[in-house]
Parts: C-alpha cells; structure tokens; sequence
C-alpha cells in the first residue's frame, strides 16, 4: 500500500512539473513573440495567466514555482541587461514584484477554491457511498419482509446487487472466505454470520463496520420470523393430526361396532325360545360372517399402524409370485368366490427379492376388493408377466371402476368407493401399497374405469439365485 | 371322522376359548384336558403325556414357544399353537421351536379339526404306503406317483420333496424341515431352491399348475399337502 501511495505521489510530482514547465513555457513563447511591440514589464501579466493557470489545476505551491520560474525568465531573457539576472530599470523591478505578489496570491486563492472542490468532491463521494449502503440495507430488509424461505441466501441476493457483486454472506459456524476475500462476523444473537467483500471491493474495513450492525439485526428479525413460523407450522401440523385422529377413531369404532352389534344380535336370536331351526343356521351364519369382518377390520388396522408406524420391517427372501398367489387363494375361504378367481399367469415368473407373508396380504386385499366390486357373474383374473426390468402381477375386476377424479385418493386410508367402508375396505389398498413399497415394489391402478379395474404389483426384475440344487 | 378318544390338551387362559374349544373337540370324539399357565401345560404333559396339545402362544407366566421348546426336549407328541393375526414372526419362531402346526386366532371349527387330524394321522395309518388325493396317487415305498394309474415323471429331488409332504398328509411342513430333509444341514436358507422345485412339481402333477389344488403354499413358511 505504502508502495502505491510512492509511485502515484511520484506520478503527480512528475505531472505537476511538465504541467508547469509547459504553462510558463507557452507564456514564455507568446512573450517571445510580443517581445518587440511590447514592453516587458507589461508582458509579465501574460505569466500571470500561466501561473493562475497552473494554480487552478496543480495548487499552490505549483503557482509558486511557476511564478518565481516566470519572474525568472522574464528577467534573464527579456529585461534589460539581457541574459543577467540584474535589473537595470526601477519600473521593471516594481513590475516583476507585482507578477510575483499576484501569483502568489492568485496562486493561493486557486489553490483554495481547488481544495474545496476536492473536499465537495470527496464529500459526494461519501454520499453516494452512504446512499449505496442504504440501498443495500434497503434491498435486504425488503427480501426479509418478502418472507422467502432462506433470509441469508436472499438478502446475500440483494446485497451481491446493491454492492455490485462485491459483498456476500454466508452461514455458518467458522468463515469461509473466498480468495483474497475479507470476512467480517456480523454481531448477530443467533446464528453466525459472515459478511464478506472482495478484496479489489471498493469497501473499506470501517464501511464493512457500518453495515454489519444493521445487516446483523436485519438477520435477527428473520431468524426470529423463521422460528415463529416453524412454531405455527408445528402447530397446524398438530391440528391437523389430531382431526385425523378423530376421523379415524369415529371411523373405526363405526366399523367395529356394527359387526358386534350384529353379533350380538344373533346371540340374543339364538336364546330365543320361539327361533326356528332354519333360523338358528341364519343366525350362526351371520356370526361367523361377522367375526370375520371383525378379524379382517383389526387385521387391516394392525398392518396400518405398522405401516403408519415404519415397523415393516420385511423378511426378504426369494418369492415367486404364482407361488404366493396360490397360497393366497387356497386361504379364501367362500368356495363361491375362490371359484371366480382365474389366475392366467402362463409359464413361471422370475423370483423376486420380498416378504412372501407380506405379499399374500397384499393379494389377499387386492383380490378380495376385487371380488367385492365385481358383479357376482364376473371373474377375477390375475394376469402378468415380464417387462420394462421388472416382474408385473395385476388382479383385473370387472367392476365399475374407479373415476379419474379419486384414481389417486383410492389408496390413501379410509378412503373407499361409493362410501362403503364395509370390512374395513377404505384400507386395504392403503395396506397393500405400504407393503409393496416397503418391499421395494411399486402398487398402480392400470385401466380405464369404463372395462373394470386392475392393480398393478410391480418389483425390480433382478439376477436369480444360481444353482437350483 | 372320529377322533378314536384321543386325549388333547388345551393349554390356553382364556375361559370362552378354553369353553369353545372344549365343545367343539369334544362333539369332534376327543377328549379334552385344560392347562391355563404355562406351569400347568408342562406338569400335565409331563404326569400324562396326551395324544395332542393346543397351544396358545400368550400364557400368563410365560410364552407358548418356551412350552413346546421345553417339552420337545423329551417328546414328540403333536403340537399345534393357536396364534394372533398379523404374527408371522411369532408363527414361524413357535415353528421352529417344535411345534406342528398352527391355526390363526379366530379359526372355524373345521380349520381346527382339519390341523388336528393332520398332525394325528400316523405314517403306518391303514398299513398303506400310498397316498391318494383324488385322482392322484403317491407311492411311498415304491417312489411313484400315478395319476389314474399312469406313472408320472417326477426327478428324485421333486419325489423327496413331494414324499415329505405326502408322509403327513395336511400337515405343514416349513422351509427350513424340506431344506434341511432332502438337501441337507447348510441348506436352510435356499429356499428358492424349494420355489423352482415346486413350481416343476406343480406343473407335474396338477391339473391347473397356476391354481394349485394339491401342493398348498403358506406364504413365507412352508406347504402343505391338501387332503380334503
């Protein structure tokens, strides 16, 4: 720095001299010139002119030399006896005394207005300096009451524009400057953060200082912001919850009560004396129909809240889908409806990588959705193959189908066709999917509703084990 | 059918289920002894060893699968465990203690009977190696299957595997009991060997080999071989 200041010190000494020389020089030329129409005590004024010259743009002491250096040559070369520096004429000893007197006046007086222009100069610049702090502190409160979501990255945006790429900050516990970059800690309550200015920046230590107090509470406010909107998240998420909940529960003890109510219902049926014969069949029936229904809704709701819960936990092995699939219908008990299932599955499938026991309740609840939405006449197919690097079963109804506008909502809990939740039906798609994503399967509703449903149950197609024994 | 007078003991704490067991093994000809604790299981099977036991799995002083590991230390008589829906882990884990079979809580009377004639019906049963599943016909001692008499081509390792489930008709069989049985000690965990020999089997002896009448898989611990 030290350095810098020298050299261009040098520059200036050197200018101002050439730039003197020059002036006294042309005045010099013009009295040449003139020498002979005037006197020389009259052409003196002319240096008057270079000095004020010189003063306006080099300053005082430049004026000084160039009227003495003026005074000078007046006299060594147009005054009488020439090419000495004594003057014979008392006039011309007055006239150089007053060229003297004026240039050291004129001089000071340019020299004056000259610093004050450079101090008005100076002081604009302070201003214009200010101002663009102000912009800057400007841009960042207006990105903070914008309320994006990462108060540092946006008012860092407003500052790299306002500080013209120069200034940047950055959170985070220790400074991490860029080359050759300052770092400044802003004195921040929360979280550290740095402010950092290029090294060729135009921002000085004590501009950096001005600003980190400012920038410094302008983060606070935002910090204080995030956190009072985390807490209102939380608490809606919390609302949110607990309605949840309570539709559940409502939901649950509706499905859970009916199958009860009709159990007990039979019981007091069976106790009367007046019940026939063919009425005590009808009554067991429908106890065992409904213990059932309770056995498949608590079934559902434990597989629910363990997906729910991330307690899957799959124990994968080898599965071959025909495999669990053949498993899964020998366990439908209706014969009437185990009859309506048709698998068209030809050849083998490849093995998949899954919980075998976890897929026959996925098939378990596909298939029997399947046979609750489709007419009693109609079958049940379950189709598939290979394709795309992945093993594909689908269970195909003949049902209405679902309508494009819940072809999404159909597998979220509780959510069921027409609004009949009988056997807790508004979960086993939600089941199903949970398992097959939890074994790294992938669950889709295939089909357009006008020709029925079909779910599709998809895994990885990956390398078989080797050596079958 | 009846059950020959063969004594079961039901080893459960549950008084409605004990009450419903009781009458529907009884009705069924058998005779039915209680145990409520885990305690009582073992002192009865240990002063009078009965033909079979029903085991619940959540006793009050302990847990069914410490009752069948205890008593597989010195018999082999029959055991099936009543587990909860939803417990496969719990199922398996009773399996590999020793049980035989299992029936998930809530079951039918004729699921029940069905596992308990299973695990009753004895190898020798009418002096006949052979066993007939509607139009089928497997042959122990001579290693044959027929299919209205024609011989079908089953490799030794489809026989071995078919034969374990023919030699206790209706009973489970595990993964880890097969692999074990017809490949050896360091097999257990192959079982995708049993799913490519199965699936061959299958296709060897069923009428419709994607929708299996004979060869019953229980998802995720073992087959069966349905008799009725």
């Amino acid at each position: 720095m030290n350095d810098m200041r020298s050299r261009f010190s040098f520059d200036r000494i050197a200018a101002t001299t050439l730039e003197t020389l020059a002036w006294v020089g042309l005045a010099t030329a013009v009295v040449a010139i003139l020498d002979s129409v005037a006197t020389p005590a009259g052409l003196g004024s002319l240096y008057l002119i270079a000095v004020l010259a010189v003063a306006i743009r080099r300053g005082q002491m430049a004026a000084l030399a160039a009227a003495v250096l003026g005074v000078l040559i007046l006299n060594y070369f147009f005054i009488q006896p020439l090419h000495q520096l004594t003057i014979a004429d008392s006039d011309n000893v007055v006239a150089l005394g007053v060229l003297l007197l004026a240039a050291l006046v004129v001089g000071r007086l340019a020299g004056q207005s000259r610093l004050r222009a450079a101090e008005a100069e100076l002081r604009a610049e302070q201003a214009a300096a200010r101002e663009r702090e102000a912009v800057m502190l400007a841009d960042a409160a207006t990105a903070l009451l914008g309320g994006t979501d990462d108060l540092v990255t946006a008012i860092s945006a407003g500052l790299e524009t306002a500080g013209r790429g120069e200034l940047r900050l950055g959170a985070s516990s220790a400074p991490d400057p860029q080359d050759g970059e300052i770092s400044l800690r802003l004195p921040t309550d929360a979280r550290p953060v740095w402010l950092y200015a290029a090294a060729s920046a135009s921002w000085t230590e004590a501009d950096l200082n001005r600003i980190a107090t400012p920038l410094a509470r302008l983060l606070d406010v935002a910090a204080e912001r995030e956190n009072a909107a985390a807490r209102s998240a939380e608490a809606e998420a919390a609302r949110q919850a607990d309605a949840a909940k309570t539709v559940i529960l409502h939901a649950v003890s509706h499905d859970l009560r009916s199958p009860l109510t009709a159990v007990r219902t039979a019981a007091a049926g069976l106790r009367e004396e007046g019940t026939t014969d063919e009425d005590r069949v009808a009554l067991i029936d429908a106890i065992e129909d409904e213990s059932d229904r309770l056995t498949r809704l608590i079934g559902n709701l434990l597989d629910l809240s363990r997906i729910e819960a991330g307690a899957v936990h799959p124990l994968t092995d080898w599965c071959d889908l025909l495999d669990v699939i053949s498993g899964t219908v020998s366990h439908i008990r209706d014969p009437l409806s185990s009859g309506r299932i048709q698998i068209e599955l030809e050849g083998e499938l490849p093995l998949v990588r899954a919980d075998a026991s976890q897929l026959d309740r996925v098939f378990s609840n596909l298939i029997e959705n399947g046979l609750r939405f489709s007419p009693p006449d109609q079958p049940v197919r379950i189709t598939g193959g290979v394709g795309a690097g992945k093993v594909t079963v689908r269970v195909v109804d003949r049902g209405p189908g679902v309508p494009g506008s819940q072809r999404s909502a159909i597998f979220e809990p509780f959510h069921s066709a027409g609004g009949d939740r009988r056997d807790g039906v508004g979960l086993g798609l939600a089941i199903s999917k949970g398992f097959v994503e939890a074994n790294g399967g992938e669950l889709r509703l295939q089909g357009d509703s006008a020709d029925g449903t079909a779910f599709a149950v998809s895994f990885p197609l990956v390398e078989q084990p080797a050596g079958v024994g | 059918m009846s059950a020959g007078g063969s004594r079961v003991l039901v080893v459960d704490d549950e008084p409605q289920i004990v009450r419903g067991l009781r009458v529907i093994l009884t009705n069924a000809g058998y005779r039915v002894e209680e145990a409520t604790t885990k305690q009582e299981a073992l002192d009865a099977v240990s002063v009078r060893p009965p033909d079979a036991i029903v085991l619940d799995l959540v006793l009050p002083d302990g847990d069914g699968i410490e009752v069948a590991t205890d008593i597989r230390r010195w018999s082999q008589v029959p055991i099936v465990v009543l587990s909860a829906v939803g417990d496969e882990r719990q199922k398996v884990r009773a399996l590999d203690a020793g049980a035989d079979d299992y029936v998930t809580k809530p079951f039918g009377s004729e699921e029940l009977l069905a596992r308990m004639r299973a695990v009753l019906r004895r190898k020798s049963e009418d002096g006949d190696s052979a066993v007939r599943l509607g139009d089928l016909e497997i042959d122990l001692a001579d290693r044959a299957v027929r299919r209205d008499g024609e011989q079908l081509h089953l490799t030794p390792i489809e026989f071995d595997l078919l034969g374990k489930l023919a030699e206790h008709p209706g009973r489970l069989v595990t993964h880890r009991q097969l692999l074990q049985e017809v490949w050896g000690p360091g097999y257990e965990d192959e079982t995708h060997y049993l799913r490519v020999h199965f699936a061959h089997v299958r296709a060897k002896i069923e009428p419709d080999p994607s929708n299996p009448r004979y060869v019953i898989t229980e998802p995720g611990i073992g087959y069966r071989l349905r008799v009725e």
